[in-house]
């Protein structure tokens, strides 16, 4: 089976969590074969998978230079990946204090940002009916965690080191989207536009929720984020997956 | 004299994960500690004293008076650090580097709980308890998705008394993350752990330890 890759990156590229890997791979210049998974058949629940990883979720990323170790939670493999290959520190720090702080900061976006967020999309986009006390509560903890972000980031450019690292970049998916494109405008497009995964959207018409202007701290991070050419290119690979998902479902 | 380690927390899981945790090295190394008890009732964490600690304004923060006052906030990174400065004998974590992949799996473990464990149980506590209004929907959402989680647990140790280490794993803060949090499953629509017969033994093995049961029952 082995095209001779380093790696198998299981869960396609284009999911918040797994395009975080996706783009770390590229940033260290390392080479990885893509299996997709199609989330909406449950296929990341099928026996085969889930001999890979338990939880049955994406992304899970396999070693093969490291004897097919085995490594899931984003999180985790971008702390695997820069450990063992980043010994120039292009994404990551070397003092030991420093490293304590990007672990910090990975766990803050693992518990407060992602679930969160996650928990915001369920219930604007995919849950059937409209409950507006579960969607009020997940749009206020998004409004305090970009808060939360915009302390830190107006007083430093980066969240760690002084310097860009895995943090920042373990942040962006949820984070912007509509920052990126600024030319959608409110309240267009209700369904299905790529955008509709982050809180960009997710913020439309909701006090407060205008990013550039009540988190100028949090934009300016993310523009720098999304502006490096490999997080370009693979927001555009998101954009165009979740286009097409669109015009199927128009269908 | 003061203590090296500060703690600011308070009685919930998380406080709890870094108490035990904190009881644990106190039993095995004499390792000391102070606790300042934060009132969340009263919002004590989001005043500006303590968002300067932790910006997050969240229980608990460590204080490393030993280390030019070094502050540590996000539970799983207070545990990650404590193992690191403090377990000299490495009884309850894995060397980063001469033990890569046992470090990585505990890391990974560490993060299903942290990411999974702790956010959907604590969804599951707010609609259960806190909510102003009941949604059964909202209820049902994470009390399933906790006992799901509980399952992948359980998948986990069929063949293992701990999550991480060789052969049958070895008691680790892997361990302690996790368990902290499942102690509280009533409150999250719950009622036992029988139906997770590996977990239900893991959990009652650790918490028989004592350092656990004196880490919970801190802040005093």
């Amino acid at each position: 089976m082995s095209s001779g890759k380093q790696f198998t990156l299981h869960g396609g590229v284009t999911g918040p969590n797994p395009l975080k890997v996706a783009v770390v791979l590229e940033e260290l210049g390392l080479e990885y074969d893509v299996v997709n998974i199609n989330i909406r058949a449950g296929e990341q629940k099928n026996p085969e998978y889930l001999k890979l990883n338990p939880n049955g979720r994406v992304p899970t990323l396999v070693d093969h230079s490291n004897g097919d170790f085995t490594i899931w939670e984003s999180d985790a493999i971008l702390l695997y990946l820069v450990e063992r290959y980043d010994k120039e520190h292009k994404l990551s720090v070397a003092d030991a204090d420093e490293k304590f702080k990007l672990i910090q900061w990975l766990f803050f976006q693992a518990s407060g940002q992602g679930p969160y967020f996650g928990q915001a999309v369920w219930f604007m986009r995919y849950h059937h009916e409209r409950l507006p006390s579960a969607v009020e509560r997940y749009h206020k903890e998004i409004l305090r965690v970009l808060g939360v972000l915009e302390t830190v980031l107006s007083k430093q450019e980066w969240l760690v080191g002084g310097k860009l690292t895995v943090a920042d970049i373990s942040f962006i998916t949820y984070v912007l989207a509509r920052a990126v494109w600024p030319e959608r405008k409110h309240g267009t497009h209700r369904r299905c536009s790529w955008n509709q995964m982050a809180i960009g959207w997710g913020l439309e018409g909701v006090e407060g929720g205008d990013v550039q202007k009540e988190f100028p701290n949090v934009y300016k991070w993310h523009q720098k984020l999304v502006s490096r050419p490999i997080v370009r290119k693979f927001l555009d690979i998101q954009a165009e997956a979740f286009r097409k998902l669109s015009e199927s479902q128009a269908k | 004299m003061p203590a090296g380690l500060l703690l600011y927390t308070t009685a919930t899981p998380n406080g709890h994960k870094v108490t035990v945790f904190l009881e644990e090295l106190k039993a095995a190394y004499g390792v000391e500690y102070d606790v300042e008890k934060i009132d969340i009732s009263k919002n004590t964490q989001k005043e500006p004293w303590f968002i300067k600690l932790n910006p997050n304004g969240r229980i608990p923060v460590l204080v490393d008076r030993n280390r030019d006052n070094f502050v540590v906030f996000e539970t799983a990174a207070i545990l990650l650090y404590l193992q690191q400065f403090y377990d000299k004998d490495g009884k309850f974590g894995f060397d980063k580097e001469k033990d890569p992949n046992n470090y990585s799996e505990l890391l990974q473990w560490i993060f299903f709980a942290h990411g999974g464990v702790g956010p959907m149980q604590g969804q599951s506590n707010h609609f259960h308890k806190y909510a102003p209004e009941d949604i059964p929907y909202a209820k049902k959402r994470y009390s399933e998705e906790t006992k799901r989680l509980y399952g992948v647990l359980e998948i986990r140790l069929q063949d293992r008394d701990y999550l991480v280490g060789p052969g049958r794993g070895t008691y680790s803060i892997a361990d302690i993350n996790v368990i902290a949090w499942i102690r509280f499953h009533k409150i999250a629509g719950i009622e036992s752990l029988d139906e997770w017969p590996r977990l239900k033994d893991w959990v009652e093995r650790a918490t028989s330890r004592p350092a656990f049961q004196e880490g919970v029952t801190i802040p005093k």
